[in-house]
C-alpha cells in the first residue's frame, strides 16, 4: 500500500518534471509565437467552408523548411486545433462542417444560431474544447505509452465491431424518422463505395469519369449537401434567414448554460479522449458517441436536434480530446492515425526528426514540448475565441444577399483547391441539388455525411478482417474485443428498437 | 498547276524555317515563365517534398519559379492528361513516377492520351527500394527462412499493401513470382495502418519503404530481412540486399522523374535535363535526398527512356498475375 503510494508519488513528480521541462521549450518567445500564428490561421481557414486542416497544412509545409523543426511542428499543430476549432465556427454559423468531426455540432449548434443563440453555442465550444485539451494533455502526458497498446490491440475485425456501433449510434442521432436516417446512411455507404476497388483496382461507380477513380472527396459531399443545400432552403423561405440576421442575444453562456454543459464536456472528453487513440478516422467516432450518450441520458431528449447545448458542449469537448490524443500514435509509434497526422510525419522528416517508436528517448525535447505546446495552443484558442465571438456573431448580420454569394464562392474555391480539379466544383454543384432535394422530402443530410464516413472504413476493415480469416465470420466473434463491442451493439440495437422500455425508465427517474 | 505547287513547297519551306527559328530562340530564352511541375500526388507527402528539393537549384539557374500543382487521383493519370495535353513548350512538366510510366500503361486501357508516346522523358531524379519485413515474433531470420517457410506453408502468410498496383504492392507479388511462393494479400489504403497491423503481427509480411520502414527497424518493432536493391544501403548497410540474401533477379524500387510532352524541343529537353543534373549532384540535394532514403540518379533523357521502357515490360505481368483489372 505505502511502496504503492510512494511509487505514484514519484511518478507524478516525474511527469511534472517532463511537462515542465515540455513547458520550458514551448514558451520559449519564437515557439510561442509559432503557436499563435498557428491556432490563429487554423481558425480563420477553419471557418472558411471547404478548406480544411489537411489542405491547410499541406499548403503550409513547404514554408516550415527552414524553421527550428520543433517550432515547426508546433505551428502546424496549431493549425490542426485551430482549424478543428474553426470548423465548429462554420458549422454553428452557416451550417458547414468543414471538418468531418464538425458534421455533428453543426446539427444543435446551427439549430442554436437560428435561435439566436450563436454566441452561446460558439462560446461553449471555446469553453468546453480549451477543458477537453486541458485534460487530454495530462492524459497524454500520464498515459501517452501504455495507450499505445490500445492502438496496436485493435484489429481490423474490432475496427469493423466498433464502426458498425458508430452506425447504429449514427441512425440514432438525427432527428425525424428513424428509417429515414438508416436510408440516408445507407446512400452515404453507397457514395463511399465509388472509386477503384481496394484490392482490384476496378472502377466501382465511376461512370467512366477518371476523376471519381479515388473517390468522392468528403468536403465536396459536405459543402454539396449541407452547406449549399442549405442555402437553396434558406433562398426559399426569406423570413427563415432574417430569423438569424435579427436576434443575436447573449454571447456568453450564462451560469445556467455552464451548469448543463459541465458533465457533457467531462463525458465528451473522455469518450473523445479513448477513441482519438484509435488509428484510422477514431476522432470521427468521439463525436458521434458522444452526442448518442448525451442524448440517451438527457430528461428531455426530443430538445437535441432543435439547439440543446448539451449536442454542442459534448461533441465540441470529443472532437478537440480526440484531435489532441490522436497524436500519441504519431508520437509514440510514429505511425500516423489519420490523414493531419501523415503529414506532421512528413514535416517531422522533412525537418529532421526520425518519427518512430523511439522519438521520446532520442527527441525529449520535441516530444514533450509538443506536449506542453498542445495545452499552449488550447490556452491561446481560447484567448483569441473568446473576444472573436463577437465578430463571428456579427458575421450572421452581413445581408443575406452578400453572405449567400461569398459562401457559394468560398465553397467553389474550397472545392476546386482541393485537386486543382474543376470537377470537383461541379460535383459539389451536384450534391447541392441532390442534398437539396432531400432536404424537400424531409431526409436529413447528417446521416448521409456519417454513413459515407463510417462506410468507407467500414468496407476497408470488413475486407481485411475476412481476409485474414479466409472467409469465416467468426473472427469476429473471437477476438475479445470486436465480441465485446458486438454485445454493446445489441444491446444498443435494442434499445433503438423498443422505445418503450426507455419510456418507463424515464417515468421511473421523474417519480 | 505547277506554280501552286511551287507556291505550297515555299509556304511549307517557310513555316518549317518560322517554326526551327522559333523553337531556336524558345530555347535560348527558355524559361521565360514560372514552369509548372503537374505532381501526381497531393501535397504534402514525400514525393511533393523530393519534387520540391529536386526543384529549388533548377529555380535558382534558371530564374523562374517552378510552381508546383498538385493533381492527385485516378493512378496519376489525371496529372499526366494535363501534361500530355499542354503545349510542348517546357513550361509545363510532369513529376513522372513508377505510377504514371511503370503501371498506368499496363493497368489503364482507356486513358485520354498515351501515357508512353505522349511523353519524352527528362531526367531519371532517385530511386527508393524497398525494406522485405516481417513481424520479428514469427521467428524468422533471413529470406530464404522466410521463402522456406512460405513454401512449406502455402497461403498461411498475409502480406499488406498500401494503395493498390503502388509499388509497395507489386512488389510483393512480384517476389510472390520469383520466390514461387503463396502470400494471402491484405490490402491497405496506405502505410501507416498496414504497419501497425504488422507491428501486431495480424500480417507477417510488407514491402516498405526504407525511409518510412527504418525507425521501426532499429526500434526492434520490425525486422528487415533484405533490401530490394543490387547495393546495400548506406542508411543501414547490416541489412543484405536480396541477391546476397540468396533471391536473383530480384529488384524493386519505388522511382521519380520529370517528364515533357512528347513534341517539347530536343534542346528545351536538353537544357531542363542539364539543369536538374546540376542540381541533384549539388551536394546540398544529394546529401538530403541520401539522408531520406533515395538513391539519386540523374540520369540522361535516353537512359530514362530505357528505364521506362524496362520498367513496363518488368510489371505488366506482374499485374496481370496479380489480378488487377485493366479497365477504365
Amino acid at each position: 500500500m505505502a511502496g504503492g503510494s510512494i511509487c505514484g508519488f514519484l511518478e507524478m513528480i516525474e511527469l511534472l518534471n517532463h511537462l515542465v521541462f515540455g513547458l520550458a521549450v514551448a514558451v520559449s518567445p519564437t515557439n510561442v509565437l509559432l503557436c499563435l500564428a498557428g491556432c490563429f490561421l487554423g481558425t480563420l481557414i477553419g471557418v472558411l467552408p471547404g478548406i480544411g486542416s489537411i489542405a491547410t497544412i499541406s499548403m503550409l509545409l513547404p514554408l516550415t523548411y527552414g524553421l527550428d523543426p520543433v517550432g515547426a511542428l508546433i505551428m502546424l499543430a496549431g493549425i490542426y486545433y485551430g482549424a478543428q476549432y474553426g470548423g465548429s465556427t462554420a458549422s454553428i454559423l452557416v451550417n458547414v462542417p468543414g471538418e468531418a468531426t464538425s458534421i455533428i455540432t453543426a446539427i444543435d449548434g446551427h439549430q442554436m444560431a437560428r435561435q439566436g443563440r450563436a454566441g452561446v453555442a460558439l462560446g461553449i465550444s471555446a469553453i468546453g474544447s480549451f477543458i477537453a485539451g486541458t485534460i487530454s494533455t495530462v492524459f497524454i502526458a500520464a498515459l501517452a505509452i501504455p495507450l499505445t497498446r490500445v492502438a496496436l490491440e485493435f484489429g481490423p475485425a474490432d475496427y469493423f465491431s466498433l464502426l458498425l456501433m458508430g452506425v447504429l449510434a449514427s441512425a440514432l442521432l438525427s432527428r425525424g424518422a428513424v428509417s429515414k436516417s438508416v436510408a440516408m446512411i445507407l446512400l452515404g455507404m453507397l457514395l463511399a463505395t465509388v472509386g477503384m476497388d481496394l484490392e482490384t483496382a476496378a472502377p466501382r461507380l465511376t461512370l467512366g469519369y477518371p476523376q471519381l477513380m479515388e473517390q468522392i472527396p468528403f468536403a465536396v459531399l459536405a459543402m454539396g449537401a449541407f452547406g449549399l443545400a442549405e442555402l437553396g432552403r434558406s433562398l426559399e423561405t426569406p423570413e427563415n434567414r432574417d430569423v438569424i440576421s435579427r436576434q443575436i442575444g447573449g454571447l456568453l453562456p450564462s451560469l445556467s448554460d455552464l451548469k448543463q454543459s459541465a458533465a457533457p464536456i467531462l463525458r465528451g472528453t473522455a469518450i473523445g479522449g479513448f477513441l482519438g487513440v484509435l488509428p484510422g478516422n477514431g476522432a470521427l467516432l468521439g463525436p458521434v458517441a458522444s452526442y448518442g450518450v448525451e442524448k440517451h441520458l438527457a430528461k428531455e431528449p426530443q430538445r437535441f436536434g432543435k439547439g440543446a447545448i448539451e449536442g454542442v458542449a459534448g461533441p465540441e469537448s470529443a472532437n478537440n480530446a480526440a484531435a489532441q490524443t490522436s497524436f500519441i500514435p504519431l508520437l509514440t509509434l510514429g505511425v500516423p492515425a489519420n490523414a493531419v497526422m501523415a503529414l506532421m510525419l512528413g514535416a517531422m522528416t522533412m525537418n529532421g526528426i526520425v518519427a518512430g517508436p523511439q522519438v521520446i528517448e532520442r527527441s525529449p525535447e520535441f516530444f514533450w514540448g509538443m506536449i506542453a505546446s498542445m495545452w499552449i495552443g488550447n490556452l491561446m484558442l481560447l484567448v483569441i475565441n473568446l473576444p472573436m465571438i463577437g465578430i463571428w456573431v456579427k458575421l450572421l448580420k452581413v445581408p443575406f444577399r452578400i453572405l449567400m454569394p461569398s459562401i457559394v464562392v468560398f465553397c467553389a474555391i474550397g472545392a476546386y483547391s482541393m485537386r486543382n480539379e474543376p470537377f470537383d466544383v461541379a460535383l459539389a454543384g451536384f450534391f447541392a441539388v441532390g442534398g437539396y432535394l432531400l432536404i424537400k422530402l424531409g431526409f436529413e443530410p447528417t446521416p448521409l455525411l456519417l454513413g459515407f464516413v463510417i462506410g468507407d472504413m467500414m468496407e476497408e476493415k470488413l475486407r481485411q478482417a475476412l481476409i485474414m480469416s479466409r472467409g469465416s465470420l467468426a473472427i469476429f466473434i473471437e477476438q475479445p474485443i470486436s465480441a465485446g463491442l458486438l454485445a454493446l451493439t445489441l444491446v444498443l440495437l435494442s434499445v433503438l428498437l423498443l422505445p418503450r422500455v426507455r419510456r418507463k425508465r424515464d417515468e421511473v427517474i421523474v417519480e | 498547276m505547277r506554280s501552286a505547287f511551287r507556291h505550297i513547297l515555299l509556304t511549307a519551306g517557310a513555316v518549317a524555317v518560322a517554326a526551327t527559328a522559333a523553337f531556336a530562340q524558345s530555347a535560348d530564352t527558355y524559361p521565360n515563365a514560372p514552369i509548372k511541375l503537374v505532381l501526381p500526388l497531393g501535397a504534402g507527402g514525400a514525393t511533393d517534398n523530393l519534387a520540391r528539393v529536386s526543384s529549388g537549384p533548377v529555380e535558382t539557374k534558371f530564374g523562374q519559379p517552378i510552381v508546383i500543382e498538385n493533381r492527385p487521383g485516378a493512378g496519376g493519370s489525371l496529372a499526366s492528361a494535363v501534361v500530355a495535353q499542354s503545349e510542348p513548350n517546357g513550361q509545363t512538366l510532369l513529376f513522372a513516377n513508377f505510377a504514371t510510366h511503370a503501371v498506368t500503361p499496363t493497368l489503364f486501357t482507356n486513358l485520354s492520351y498515351d501515357p508512353v508516346k505522349d511523353f519524352k522523358p527528362v531526367t531519371l531524379i532517385a530511386s527508393q527500394p524497398h525494406f522485405v519485413l516481417v513481424n520479428p515474433d514469427l521467428g524468422i531470420n533471413t529470406l530464404a527462412e522466410l521463402i522456406d517457410y512460405a513454401k512449406k506453408n502455402p497461403g498461411k502468410l498475409n502480406f499488406a499493401s498500401a494503395g493498390v498496383g503502388s509499388p509497395l504492392h507489386l512488389a510483393a507479388e512480384y517476389f510472390k513470382i520469383k520466390a514461387g511462393v503463396d502470400l494471402v494479400h491484405v490490402p491497405y489504403k496506405s502505410s501507416a495502418p498496414a504497419l501497425l497491423d504488422l507491428i501486431a503481427g495480424r500480417v507477417q509480411v510488407f514491402f516498405d519503404n526504407v525511409s518510412t520502414a527504418l525507425p521501426h527497424v532499429q526500434a526492434g518493432k520490425l525486422k528487415a530481412l533484405a533490401i530490394t536493391s543490387s547495393k546495400r544501403s548506406p542508411l543501414a548497410p547490416e541489412i543484405p540486399t536480396v541477391a546476397e540474401a540468396g533471391l536473383q533477379d530480384f529488384e524493386t524500387y519505388g522511382w521519380w522523374g520529370v517528364a515533357a510532352p512528347a513534341k517539347t524541343p530536343p534542346a528545351v529537353i536538353a537544357k531542363l535535363n542539364a539543369a536538374y543534373v546540376e542540381a541533384l549532384k549539388s551536394p546540398e540535394v544529394s546529401s538530403k535526398l541520401a539522408s531520406q532514403g533515395y538513391d539519386v540518379i540523374a540520369s540522361t533523357p535516353e537512359e530514362f527512356e530505357a528505364y521506362i521502357g524496362k520498367e513496363i515490360t518488368k510489371w505488366a505481368p506482374v499485374i496481370k498475375a496479380a489480378n488487377l483489372s485493366p479497365t477504365n
